[in-house]
């Protein structure tokens, strides 16, 4: 890292960017793969992004639709097939396990990149109000969306100029009457399938290609090794990182972009320490069928996202249109591949039992999954007994004059899970220690990963592309060199902090739940409890996790 | 010492547990209508509505001045059934939980939740263990029984716990507590519950008896106490924490088994010097 440093200082910045702009590019690479000769074929670019997830395509994107940067040369590389995104025709009873929240201001960066009008309203469901509670004691919190006071009338008009998010295809005008007398505000958060987000981007991609932008994507196409180029410092792209690809290519460039996931190659290059811990944890995702008339909250919960925290880790299920709904549910990783195993039947009788049943009950079940995934015991009997236990008790309780829990809304009941919809994904925390290096830059999961229990890994990685495009931008326009790291710092230091901040959050979360221990139970219902009194500290809360606004600023 | 413990109901329960006990004098005085406690709805808001039959619905505060006094009487008096009884269920909300949710982790658990078997002389059919051969279980049980001259009918009801599987659960418990005598072998001496109640504590974690493990012995001989603490609770620590949970013992159907199978099948040893 200090070396990398050092030759950031003994290099210092090249000729002004802006007169290699207008030098075509072209001549450059001309050059250069002449004095290679044709044994390896090197290709020059500007901008050569690692991975093309959400967050590479999303910078490629942000590049390609900003009219300063729109004119660099870029270069997307992806292990995976690209193009099979831009075909992505789902049926309408058919939805992918990977799905995300989008918080509003993930949203508008959409917006403003073009993707959102590119993707299809029927799929994009939005998420009303939260409910989040406690399976250990049942203390509850619960959001919605017109909870956050002012951010309709006020704060989203300041911060997006009165351009609140607006699932594609609803007209404005719509939203406008919204805006200005019904009670409805914005959603809290969109929920959409990643594939959807990508088949977005792609289809973005393409067209900026064919409007003339210098965007090269090589898909199916794996980066073997980084080197810097080193012993041609006659050259003046001497110490430029060269990504060697799988197709025998290697492309040097001014600014290497690790986009590249949790093991990101691009930070081993760049010798950047990843620092957190794995957490004895599998994310199970699935595609939940739902009958929504089951569910006793307002408006058949339509919208509403489910979360309950069992000392095995949270359930969450995040609302899909039409009757459908995705599942992450983090547990053990034992129970995780067990769950993945059990007939679709005795499945959804146990989510439906863990949004309700006690942990001691849960834990039967679980421990009655046989090797192969088959039940024990009767699933269904013994849940019902217990529903039925609870019920009795609950009615009880209402004849007796009603009990705090008796308001609480219940979430719908699953009927059906998707085929081979059932998937586990480990789980972990990590942060880089740092974001930049001469020439390098990491975003998305590559600079951290984050417990998705509360939705925000994908929409922290838009918010790290949001502010790099910005910046690339930024010393473009003043006519600095885009790669050096002083031209990276105001990125490493805008991102650093509120990430920090967001999975130390999360991780504290994850730990204080992760226990039935019943002090520690008892404490953490009652400042739930609290906060869910508490109207102005339940506004900070939602606006953080919205995107509208981060810890660190507030300091 | 043939005063049992768990044994008759006691009306005035509350008011004369405060009452009695010096050491709270201004309690007791305020308290003193107590037993209009349960019969207003005071402005502390006792909920009004029975869950199981016996039940007595009382507010936090109420529940607070039951579990101090019943507390103070039990500790002047262990052998008060009503009062060791009054504590248990007013302080044993997580702890009767915790024992709900052992119950439910085991299969025979399950069933005797599922079909809340009630030990009565009528249900346990006395007369017929009567005929059973000596060193069976349900004989042995039956001559205890005899010996006490108690049967399973004079035992304290549940009124205290808020939750009607939770009230079965303290009442399974009681219920299920002299075959606690015939499987260990402790005799109902004061230095004989004491050493039950340890042995319970490692089995349960039940608060109250932990409190009368405690404090009881400070009502004991010198050389009672010494016998407690160097035969009775080692062995209650042993045999209560490797034994098998006695909760999720289906006794009714063990009757007819030789004592010594059913320690063995438990995994308890019978109480050494006894
Ligand atoms: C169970 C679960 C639920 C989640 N739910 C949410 C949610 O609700 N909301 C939310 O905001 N986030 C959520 N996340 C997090 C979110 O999915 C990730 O943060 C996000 O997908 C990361 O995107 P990325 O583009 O940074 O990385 P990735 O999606 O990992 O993309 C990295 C890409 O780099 C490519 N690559 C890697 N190495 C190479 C190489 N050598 N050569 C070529 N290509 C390479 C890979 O093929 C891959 O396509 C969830 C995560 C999990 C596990």
């Amino acid at each position: 890292m200090s070396s990398l440093l050092a030759r950031a200082v003994r290099t210092g910045i090249r000729s002004p960017l802006s007169s290699r702009l207008h030098q075509p590019m072209a001549a450059i690479r001309f050059q250069s793969t002449e004095a290679k000769a044709a044994a390896t074929a090197t290709e020059e670019y500007d901008v050569v992004i690692v991975g093309g997830g959400i967050a590479g395509s999303a910078l490629a994107c942000a590049l390609a639709s900003n009219k300063a940067s729109s004119t660099l040369k870029i270069a997307l590389i992806e292990a995976f097939d690209l193009s099979n995104h831009i075909k992505w025709s789902p049926r309408p009873d058919q939805y992918s396990n990977r799905v995300s929240s989008l918080t509003p201001k993930s949203v508008s960066f959409l917006k403003k990149i073009g993707v959102w009008s590119e993707l299809d309203s029927s799929r994009v469901a939005a998420c009303e109000g939260m409910q989040v509670w406690d399976g250990v004691s049942g203390a509850r919190i619960t959001f919605d969306a017109t909870d956050v006071d002012g951010v309709q009338s006020s704060f989203l008009h300041q911060v997006f100029s009165g351009n609140i998010p607006t699932p594609p295809g609803v007209n404005n005008s719509t939203n406008q009457e919204n805006l200005d007398g019904s009670k409805e505000a914005s959603p809290l958060a969109w929920m959409t399938e990643n594939l959807h987000v990508q088949y977005g981007l792609q289809k973005q991609l393409v067209g900026h290609q064919a409007r003339g932008v210098k965007l090269d994507v090589f898909e199916k196409t794996k980066v073997q090794g980084i080197t810097t180029e080193q012993g041609e410092s006659a050259q003046p792209q001497g110490d430029w990182p060269a990504v060697q690809l799988d197709n025998g290519k290697t492309l040097v460039t001014r600014l290497l972009v690790g986009a590249d996931g949790v093991n990101s190659p691009v930070r081993s290059f760049a010798k950047i320490e990843s620092l957190g811990w794995d957490y004895s944890q599998f994310g199970l995702v699935g595609t939940l069928q739902i009958d929504p008339s089951t569910s006793t909250a307002p408006g058949q919960g339509k919208g509403i996202a489910w979360q309950r925290f069992l000392p095995t880790g949270p359930i969450a299920m995040l609302p899909l249109n039409n009757g459908y709904a995705s599942l992450v549910w983090s547990t053990t990783p034992k129970i995780a591949q067990d769950l993945k195993k059990l007939p679709a039947r005795d499945f959804c009788a146990l989510v439906n039992a863990a949004f309700s049943a006690s942990p001691a009950e849960l834990e039967y079940l679980y421990k009655n999954i046989g090797p192969n995934g088959e039940p024990l015991v009767d699933f269904l009997k013994e849940i019902e007994w217990r529903t039925s236990v609870h019920d009795q008790e609950a009615s009880q309780t209402m004849i007796r004059g009603g009990s705090s829990s008796q308001g609480d809304a219940k979430p719908p009941r699953v009927v059906d899970v998707q085929e081979n919809s059932r998937a586990p994904f480990p789980l972990r925390m990590r942060n880089s220690s740092s974001y930049v290096e001469d020439r390098v830059v990491l975003v998305g999961d590559a600079a951290h990963t984050v417990h998705p229990l509360a939705g925000q890994g994908l929409n922290q990685g838009l918010a790290d592309v949001e502010c790099l495009a910005r910046v690339i931008e930024t010393s473009l326009l003043s006519g600095s060199d885009i790669g050096n790291i002083h031209s990276l710092t105001p990125y490493s230091s805008e991102r650093f902090l509120p990430n920090l901040a967001m999975l130390g959050t999360v991780d504290k979360l994850s730990k204080l739940y992760n226990t039935d221990f019943g002090p520690v139970v008892w404490a953490r219902s009652l400042g739930l409890t609290a906060v869910d009194k508490m109207g102005p500290i339940k506004n900070e809360i939602m606006r953080f996790a919205m995107g509208l606004e981060e810890p660190s600023k507030r300091s | 010492m043939s005063a049992r413990i768990f044994t008759r109901t006691n009306p005035s329960v509350l008011k004369q547990c405060l009452t009695r006990t010096g050491a709270t004098p201004s309690l007791a005085r305020s308290a003193v209508p107590c037993a209009s406690l349960f019969t207003f709805r005071s402005p502390l808001e006792a909920p009004t509505g029975k869950l199981y039959e016996g039940h007595i619905p009382i507010s936090p505060l109420q529940r607070t001045i039951l579990a101090v006094g019943s507390a103070f009487t039990a500790l002047a008096n262990p052998l008060r059934g009503d009062m060791v009884a009054a504590l248990g269920e007013t302080t044993s909300g997580i702890f009767l939980n915790r024992i709900r949710d052992q119950m439910l982790q085991d299969p025979e658990g399950r069933r005797i939740l599922r079909e809340r078997p009630v030990i009565t002389s009528e249900t346990m059919q006395l007369d017929t263990l009567r005929q059973l051969p000596d060193g069976t279980f349900g004989r042995e049980y039956v001559r205890f029984l005899d010996d006490q001259q108690v049967s399973p009918d004079t035992r304290e009801p549940v009124h205290y716990v808020d939750s009607e599987e939770l009230a079965y659960v303290m009442q399974r418990y009681r219920e299920t507590h002299d075959f606690y005598h015939t499987l260990t072998g402790l005799p109902v001496t004061v230095d004989g519950e004491i050493a039950l109640k340890w042995f319970e504590m490692a089995q349960t974690g039940l608060p109250m008896t932990m409190l009368s493990s405690f404090f009881g012995p400070l009502r004991l001989s010198s050389e009672e106490r010494e016998r407690l603490f160097n035969v009775y609770v080692p062995w209650a620590l042993e045999n209560g924490s490797t034994g098998k949970l006695l909760m999720n013992v289906r006794w009714e159907e063990w009757m007819e088994k030789p004592v010594e199978d059913v320690q063995r099948e438990l995994g308890v040893r019978p109480c050494p010097e006894v």
